[in-house]
């Protein structure tokens, strides 16, 4: 029997469809926890969940931190495979960029915890060379309110990870077009935004979409990294999960699908946009 | 091809679901005699699951108790770590699933956990009164084995060992450890910066919360003897927010930020950031001390107006495949000589429920003149100043307010 090229493409995408079943099974699990009280359909759960300041206050905050370690994990990643494309394209410069990838987020965070907190090794450091007078007068970096060490620890593990998305690029790069702005009289920065930003936009775009959704949802990095006050959303939807009264379990799935509609919503907006620009690229036209 | 693949697809369902009702029909233990319970028992595998986070409770149960059980009951026992919540998720997904022969066979458990499981129905039971031992050496009428943290037991759950909450502290650094709340908070002006509190959401964090609230009120009683209400906390706590309020400057960090949870306060005391710690055990500081965590020099006390004690329970699952197997097992662990091992500084020493005085003059005396260590307050001491848990819903309450007066808004 042939098989036409839809139903191939189906076939193909059978084993994707069969691994997604268990997420999107939780997925509607947990929609339908969170839209029933007391076994009819009801949508008070949401006009509790967005009533509550501790919610709005979590996911402002979430957002600010996911945002900008995003932001500055793509932007050094772009910096750094830019300069150093020829260094990283060898085996040991390969190496050097994605070992930091080998470990876990929680043993990055570790890391960041036992360095830069006020009894870790850099206060440590500068308290013996007589920097610092005392160890308590080394900056708050950890467990700080603004989300320091948890930005420091996402930079640490995601910008390997950027550079891991745009080096094929960068190798690949046909010259011929900042050539080209060359000859035409353009500078580095015209070089830069017209025949470089085309080729890397769309990766960088779904590199931050994919950062995004992972920083904005994680658990592990807030729990030990965050501050008491204000918690990243995820903290607070695992405390009304699993706190001794269940009757906020429904707040927690409400939460988990509020963070999963953001999700939703801002990969669609990324890739909207980036189908945009591809069709323009491939139209020859931008 | 489709419609082939359609169609093994549906019997691949129907054979799940078939194997799903095939379980085997056993009769309930309510109606056995404990004779035909241990026949029942010989030859089984238990399976307990067990939060699996302290070494010393781990080798207890894998090469004390596993060896003897199958020794002298002819079951293997295996042990499964897991945190309670995580267990009581996965029977409550069991449950929804109507899954009837379930994967666990006991677990341990007790407070919110406990009335949680209990209310949801995820407990097999009652069936504490059948168990010999618990009818030879326990006392029956105690209250601490009626209510965990005021939610009845009946005979929900066995009586598996008991806590109390103690200080820790570094007496190479502090010569007298404070008797009552306001020394502590003497102490703390005295001493800024070294001290902190866990989070309210830990259960260290919380504890330590709940003892200073029975602290702040008049007398103790009040909190412990009256339901729950949440006018009646908020009308008492008041004292308590004031006194957290006031002692917020001069803690670590100024109180701005708290540890997330009881192992990140004691890495804090070990590094030395922090000169005291506290845990809802009496024995606890040594085994850390053992490990090198906490240096030889701690010892542990506890203040006016008395320490917080509770009793922590193994219970039997609704869907348990076995449970003339746990109902032998949990027998066995609730035995006088399980319980001495327990309480021996070796493995865990955790407190017995046991009544010493009921025992056979030869076993009472081994129980008397056990030495639990040194930094391990003395038996007359901790008793003295034993005061049982209030009603659950304090633990609740505590954790949604404390965010709200201390942390935020402030």
């Amino acid at each position: 029997m042939r098989l036409s090229e839809t139903n191939k493409a189906w076939l193909l995408l059978l084993p994707a469809f069969l691994f997604l079943l268990l997420p999107i099974y939780g997925l509607l699990s947990a929609l339908w926890s969170s839209l029933r009280v007391n076994g009819t359909f009801s949508i008070s759960v949401y006009q509790q969940l967005l009533a509550r300041d501790a919610f709005w206050g979590s996911l402002i905050y979430s957002l600010r931190i996911a945002i900008v370690a995003t932001l500055l994990s793509l932007g050094f990643g772009l910096l750094f495979t830019r300069t150093f494309t020829e260094y990283i394209n060898k085996t040991s410069g390969k190496l050097a960029a994605w070992i930091p990838m080998l470990f876990p987020h929680f043993v990055w965070g570790y890391l960041v915890l036992l360095l830069f907190q006020q009894s870790g090794f850099i206060s440590y450091m500068a308290f013996q060379m007589g920097i610092i007078d005392s160890r308590e007068a080394f900056p708050i970096l950890t467990n700080d309110k603004s989300g320091f060490g948890m930005i420091l620890t996402y930079m640490g593990k995601e910008i390997p990870f950027v550079i891991l998305m745009l080096l094929p690029i960068y190798t690949q790069q046909n010259t011929h077009y900042q050539d080209l702005v060359q000859t035409l009289g353009g500078n580095r920065w015209h070089s830069f935004k017209d025949a470089e930003w085309p080729w890397i936009f769309p990766v960088l775009l779904e590199t931050g979409v994919i950062l995004f959704s992972f920083i904005f949802s994680a658990y592990e990095i807030p729990y030990l990294l965050g501050a008491t006050f204000p918690e990243m959303i995820s903290i607070l939807t695992y405390d009304w999960f699993y706190s001794g009264d269940w009757s906020e379990r429904p707040l927690a799935f409400a939460a988990m699908i509020s963070t999963s509609i953001i999700i939703g919503i801002i990969a669609w907006i990324g890739f909207s946009l980036m189908n945009r620009k591809r069709w323009l690229l491939t139209k020859g036209n931008r | 091809m489709k419609k082939s693949g359609l169609a093994g697809f549906i019997v691949l369902i129907l054979l799940l679901s078939a194997c799903n009702q095939g379980q085997t029909q056993q009769s309930n233990p309510n109606d056995l005699s404990w004779d035909e319970i241990k026949q029942q028992a010989d030859g089984t595998t238990v399976n307990i699951h067990m939060w699996g986070g302290d070494e010393g409770i781990n080798q207890y149960m894998d090469e004390w108790v596993a060896p003897r059980l199958k020794e002298q009951y002819n079951i293997t026992l295996e042990r499964v770590p897991m945190d309670t919540q995580n267990i009581l998720q996965k029977l409550q997904s069991e449950k929804q699933a109507g899954k009837k022969d379930g994967t666990i066979d006991i677990v341990w458990v007790n407070g919110e956990n406990f009335k949680n499981a209990k209310e949801n129905d995820l407990l097999y039971g009652p069936f504490r009164d059948q168990l010999p031992n618990f009818n030879d050496y326990y006392d029956q009428d105690s209250l601490a084995f009626q209510y965990d943290f005021g939610t009845p037991t009946e005979g929900y759950e066995a009586p598996w060992g008991k806590v109390q909450f103690v200080f820790q502290y570094d007496s190479n650094k502090i010569s007298n450890p404070p008797k009552s709340f306001d020394e502590l908070q003497t102490w703390i002006k005295e001493n800024p910066g070294k001290f902190t509190y866990p989070n309210a959401d830990d259960f260290s964090g919380n504890a330590f919360l709940r003892q200073l609230l029975y602290a702040t009120v008049e007398d103790p009683k009040e909190i412990i003897e009256e339901p729950f209400s949440k006018e009646y906390a908020s009308k008492k706590a008041e004292p308590m927010w004031e006194y957290l309020n006031t002692i917020k400057p001069d803690l670590w960090r100024n109180g701005e930020h708290y540890p997330a949870s009881l192992t990140e306060l004691d890495r804090l005391y070990s590094q030395g950031d922090i000169w005291m710690t506290m845990g809802y055990n009496e024995a606890r500081a040594e085994h850390l001390i053992e490990q090198g965590v906490f240096p030889a020099s701690t010892r542990s006390f506890v203040m006016e107006p008395g320490s917080l004690g509770n009793t922590h329970f193994l219970a039997i699952p609704f869907n348990s495949s076995n449970k003339p197997g746990a109902m032998a097992a949990i027998n066995f662990l609730l035995s006088p000589d399980a319980q001495y091992k327990k309480l021996e500084p070796t493995y865990w020493g955790d407190n017995t429920p046991i009544s010493v005085d009921r025992l056979p003059e030869e076993q009472k005396k081994k129980f008397d003149s056990l030495n639990r260590g040194e930094t391990v307050l003395s038996t007359e001491k901790l008793e003295n100043s034993f005061l049982p848990e209030a009603d659950s819903g304090y633990v609740e309450w505590i954790k949604e307010n404390w965010k709200d007066e201390i942390i935020r808004n402030k």
